[in-house]
């Protein structure tokens, strides 16, 4: 074989460029010019993450002296126990003052979630291969000493784990041991204490935090008195809030004095006057309204750092409609000429360095297994419409592309909102941006989301104004409420326990789902579709029974105050935002489809070779599929030559939709009694990975534990139609007559070559333009020569600052595992659009 | 789809979809099988018998250790055990049935070239249709060459514009003149390929006489003077690729209305399907000098600036 480097790719994308310039020793003119943001990257680039345990103790210390009082005022009272005594932080050169753990990469530990992991966790974290952290051995003992035994019998997990029944137990946990997951229905409300979720920051840059309080001592001091409810549920929230508010009111004046004693002893005149100019800010914000453009930054900032360190948020908080709640601020600085579009940019990426700093710790294997890479998705939107329906794009927007363009860093994840009418400058610098290659933006499809949302119960005003969230979400954050974890399904599972009568090839003998026969004795692919159709339903049942338990324990275990303080129902009812059913509220939530692709082509191999041409046996194929295609290759080949997924094949593709309808009516069905919007949706993170490890050989040809289809994407390899025919496919098997849909995630991977120069950008431009026409959800791309993943993957020193899309974020490549870089590497490449 | 012109059927190797190379926007091309050209340097030389016929690619075959199919089901007794354990074909044998390649798992046998309808063409195209609206794309009839399935090529052209596809056609215009202008009048652009102007070169590098497509073109342009003409001619090294030849090709068209012209680089993408075929690339050795289609676009620009060229 040819050695594969850089240099033999015809076109090379931006970020590409960027690699080879560093590795021929060349400076990146880009960072030259910004001396600031480049002095922070370089002091935790390429450091392995440690684990900061203050907030794991001080929380755990509060929690065990307030026991017995209403869980919001305990959560409250470690908010503020934290505040006083939690380390603060500002790093040298930031503009911005605050982060929630030790400086360098780090993570931070919610023992309240899945203490029960933390020995485990202790011992495995360091030598994991895939997103490995660093502990002292003080910090290591204080954790197995002092925290973990405190925890030992109340968190989350272990409670979910007794309660659920025995048949629904075998298909979420190993029955013996509870701590690791089977990856058939899998639960994910015990690594995180909810979904993915946006705040309404420009509540808090508006209004600030003292103005929260205000009002909250104000319904204080109107409480009826004698009303029993009022004193043992609105009171106590009500004082959760003035204590929460309070807190980070305290935590953000500490920073002040921090800021001023630096000041006092700095030496270098510039800095002394930032550090002086952090300490006024800090002293202001979050408490009052902010004033100029950095206030702002600074109070939405304090407030998204405040909220990681309250509650473990499914993929960390996200920064909501960023170029829309700050643009005032830039607008009235700019034109007052205090502030200048580099200035801003600096400002901007001063944030960004300091979230790249936050890791998104999960400490059960299962939790990594799906967020590998130290995925975090804070994500920033940008784009869309305004609340009454016009374009809302503005300077703002194209700001934030630039500096997306030009700064090779994985975070933020930037999320950019189109529409039919969405000016074409924007989609040209879109493009372009996508063009870069590391991965930015995504995009959500306004022309989907609306109307879908208005089906599922908000107004014109609530969703016109919707957030990105997490890797392919939406949040209206004043309307629709927290949502736990909801279960990842194996489909693929289901395939097999089809072929193999509710079996498992990695579990024996042991019956796992239900008993549905014999393939080998059914004389039509109906009778075997059936058979696959009562074993995915079983599946849902199972799911929809986890989702039941798990929403009424989990509120039980969770609070959260400033959530709570940030939302207008919440507020209103004097409800923790954790409530099963918050009164006007809507829930949105989802089940997720893994191995859509697998087993769609699955069910097409069998349809066409076992009961149409006759090619095979059910037999021979369960042979060949016993031996892992040892010896079989033949049938392999046969298996992988029919119409797949992803080719725009009505075949391939009534099979998709079929599968998807039966999912979507089950929801329609059972959802309501849920009081959640229980829908179906594809989007893996990485789990298609580890999902992969548990499902024995496919009758679409793939070999045994390998990955399965990631979300909605063909399986690798067998979408040879371009990518205008994965869209399509994607059109074709969606039922657009139900509104139990949610999200599906599309990756596409293109050549640099498909895409160069200027006509390049005005394909690209078209191309968005149809994936808004046909009202798909979301869409990504990964812009990147195969070669460089290649030489990525064998001289990791080399590449180490090489961007690459997994499943709604980007990450280094090089802290992949060596299975998730293969994945992505077999990632169809297209060659043309 | 009940039209008489529905029912038309002709012989196709090729719907390719999402090509953006050929014609405006993003496009589907349905390539027609047959051509009365035998150029040297064809890259699509599937293309050029009017009948299907049976392709070999060994690097996909799964050798005899694995599937004996194609051998067992050979009733000529075409296909042989060759030394490296798999099949060897012999053409001369091969009738062309194309049974082995149904029998073949790997898909290293397959048959260029299958019997289409007007309707099944333009299903697989409106399948597409979506991007089509945003691209300005459409249809594009390529080869072999469309103009020697007259009937089939008219009738496709002409249900296509019924159901408001954006139309194209390439064609080396070698053909019965009042073909040409009957599918010209269903055409949005007509590609036109021009290869060498001096008579005695064309026949010896395409096997035929450049007099009636020279006479075609003109014919054409004169028939329907507001249709879009884009000239086509590949550069092929050692036979068109010097400026006196570009220069007679561009004089002969510069005074036309609505017309475009474009050098294509010669490539050697073509040369494995040769392999497949079990015939060999002749000028497979051969290159472009470096530059040297930057120096013939400066000439063309040169010598008549008033003449679009497509870069």
């Amino acid at each position: 074989m040819e050695p594969q480097t850089i240099d033999r790719c015809e076109v090379l994308s931006p970020q590409e460029r960027r690699i080879q310039e560093d590795q021929l020793g060349r400076e990146n003119a880009y960072l030259a010019s910004r001396k600031r943001v480049s002095a922070i990257l370089n002091s935790f680039q390429a450091m392995r993450p440690k684990i900061d345990i203050e907030r794991a103790l001080y929380f755990t210390r509060s929690m065990r002296e307030t026991e017995g009082q209403p869980l919001i005022l305990r959560w409250a009272k470690a908010m503020r126990r934290i505040a006083e005594n939690i380390t603060v932080y500002i790093d040298p050169h930031q503009l911005l003052a605050g982060r929630a753990g030790c400086p360098g990469r780090y993570g931070i530990l919610y023992p309240e979630l899945d203490g029960d992991f933390l020995g485990l966790a202790i011992e495995q974290l360091p030598k994991r291969v895939e997103s490995p952290f660093n502990i002292t051995d003080e910090d290591a003992r204080l954790l197995i000493e002092e925290v973990a035994p405190y925890w030992k019998g109340k968190t989350f997990h272990e409670d979910l784990a007794v309660a659920l029944p025995e048949e629904t137990l075998r298909l979420t946990y190993h029955p013996e041991n509870v701590l690791l997951s089977r990856y058939i229905v899998n639960e994910t409300a015990s690594f995180r204490s909810s979904l993915q979720w946006v705040h309404d920051f420009e509540k808090v840059v508006k209004r600030g935090f003292a103005s929260i309080r205000d009002e909250a001592r104000q319904r204080l001091e109107e409480l009826d008195p004698f009303s029993p409810v009022n004193n043992m549920e609105k009171r106590p929230f009500l004082e959760a809030i003035i204590i929460d508010c309070e807190a980070i009111i305290t935590w953000a004046h500490r920073h002040a004095e921090l800021a001023a004693q630096m000041a006092a002893a700095e030496s270098d005149p510039q800095r002394k006057a930032e550090l002086e100019h952090i300490a006024e800010i800090c002293r202001r914000v979050p408490e009052h309204p902010a004033r100029n453009f950095q206030e702002a930054m600074q109070s939405q900032w304090f407030a998204q750092m405040w909220s990681r360190i309250e509650q473990k948020t499914g993929t960390v908080i996200s920064n909501g409609r960023m170029d829309q709640y700050l643009y005032p601020f830039y607008k009235q600085d700019l034109d007052a000429g205090l502030i200048d579009e580099d200035q801003a940019t600096e400002m901007l990426e001063c944030m960004w360095v300091a979230m790249a700093q936050f890791i998104d710790l999960y400490i059960s294997p299962n939790g990594s297994d799906f967020n590998e890479g130290y995925a975090h998705w804070e994500a920033v939107t940008i784009g869309g419409q305004t609340k009454d329906g016009r374009d809302a794009t503005n300077d703002l927007t194209y700001l934030f592309l630039r500096s997306k363009q030009q700064f090779p860093l994985n975070y933020p994840d930037l999320c950019a909102r189109i529409h039919a009418r969405a000016p074409e400058r924007y989609l040209w610098e879109v493009a372009e941006t996508i063009k870069e290659g590391s991965g930015f933006p995504k995009l959500l499809n306004d022309e989907e989301i609306i109307p879908l949302h208005l089906a599922k119960g908000a107004t014109f005003e609530e969703i016109y104004d919707y957030s990105g969230s997490g890797c392919a979400e939406v949040r209206m954050p004043n309307r629709d409420t927290y949502t736990s974890g909801c279960a990842y399904i194996n489909f693929a599972a289901a395939l097999e326990m089809a072929l193999y009568n509710g079996r498992m090839k990695l579990y024996g003998d042991e019956r796992i789902g239900l008993e549905t026969g014999d393939p080998r004795e059914f004389k039509t692919f109906d009778e075997f579709w059936n058979a696959y159709l009562t074993q995915q339903t079983n599946f849902l049942k199972h799911a929809f029974i986890q989702q039941h338990i798990i929403i009424r324990l989990r509120h039980r275990h969770f609070a959260f105050p400033l959530g709570s303080a940030l939302h207008d129902l919440c507020m209103e009812h004097c409800l923790d935002l954790h409530t099963p059913q918050i009164p006007g509220g809507i829930d949105l939530g989802y089940f997720e489809c893994i191995g859509y692709g697998t087993v769609i082509d699955s069910l097409s191999a069998i349809k066409r070779l076992v009961f149409e041409e006759k090619k095979l046996t059910m037999a021979q194929l369960i042979q060949a599929m016993e031996a892992n295609f040892d010896g079989y290759e033949d049938v392999r080949h046969f298996l992988m030559n029919v119409p797949c997924y992803g080719n725009n094949t009505p075949y391939a593709d009534e099979i998709g939709k079929a599968i998807d309808r039966a999912a979507v009516q089950f929801a329609h069905k059972y959802s309501r009694e849920l009081g959640v919007h229980l829908d179906l949706r594809y989007v893996p993170f990485t789990s298609h990975v580890p999902f992969g490890r548990v499902v024995s050989a496919t009758p679409n040809g793939r070999k045994a534990w390998s990955p399965l289809s990631d979300g909605s994407s063909a399986s690798h390899g067998a979408d040879n139609n371009g990518p205008t025919a994965i869209l399509l496919s994607n059109f074709n098997t969606k039922n657009y007559d139900y509104r139990e849909r949610a999200a599906r995630l599309l990756n596409i991977k293109l050549s640099p070559k498909t895409v160069a120069g200027e006509e390049g950008t005005a394909k690209l431009v078209s191309f968005l333009r149809t994936f808004c026409d046909l009202k798909l959800w979301h869409i990504q791309f990964n812009i990147i020569n195969r070669e460089t993943l290649l030489a990525a993957q064998k001289d990791p020193e080399k590449y180490r600052g090489l961007i690459v899309r997994i499943a709604g974020y980007s990450a280094y490549f090089v802290d992949l595992s060596p299975e998730l870089q293969d994945d992505l590497i077999r990632r169809t490449e297209h060659g043309t659009i | 789809m009940g039209t008489p012109n529905a029912r038309v059927k002709g012989i196709l190797f090729n719907i390719q979809q999402f090509s953006v190379h050929d014609g405006p926007g993003i496009r589907t091309i349905a390539f027609f099988k047959g051509c009365p050209l035998r150029c040297i340097w064809c890259s699509n030389p599937e293309s050029q018998s009017a009948t299907p016929e049976l392709a070999y690619n060994p690097e996909r075959c799964l050798t005899f250790d694995h599937c004996v199919r194609c051998l067992e089901i050979c009733t000529p007794g075409a296909i042989h055990k060759n030394d490296d354990n798999r099949p060897r074909i012999d053409r001369r044998l091969c009738t062309q049935c194309l049974l082995c390649t149904d029998a073949c798992p790997a898909k290293a046998l397959w048959g260029y070239g299958e019997t289409t309808s007007v309707a099944q063409v333009l299903e697989a195209v409106e399948r597409d249709g979506v991007f089509y609206a945003r691209s300005g794309g459409g249809l594009t009839l390529s080869g072999g060459e469309p103009m020697h399935q007259p009937a089939f090529a008219i009738a496709l052209l002409e249900e296509a514009r019924r159901h408001r596809i954006n139309t194209a056609m390439e064609t080396c215009g070698h053909c019965r003149t009042a073909d040409l202008v009957s599918a010209a009048a269903h055409l949005n652009t007509l590609i036109y390929d021009l290869k060498i102007m001096d008579d005695s070169l064309h026949r010896q590098y395409t096997g035929v006489s450049n007099a009636l497509i020279l006479s075609n073109l003109k014919q054409v342009r004169q028939a329907c003077p507001q249709l879009p003409v884009l000239v086509r001619t590949p550069i092929i090294p050692g036979i068109n690729d010097n400026a006196e030849a570009i220069a007679a090709i561009v004089d002969f068209i510069a005074g036309m209305p609505r017309v475009r012209y474009e050098m294509l680089a010669y490539h050697r993408m073509g040369t494995p399907k040769y392999g497949y075929l079990g015939r060999t690339y002749e000028i497979a050795e051969t290159a472009l000098a470096d530059g040297r289609m930057t120096q013939l676009k400066q000439m063309v620009h040169h010598r008549h600036p008033d003449l679009p060229l497509v870069q």
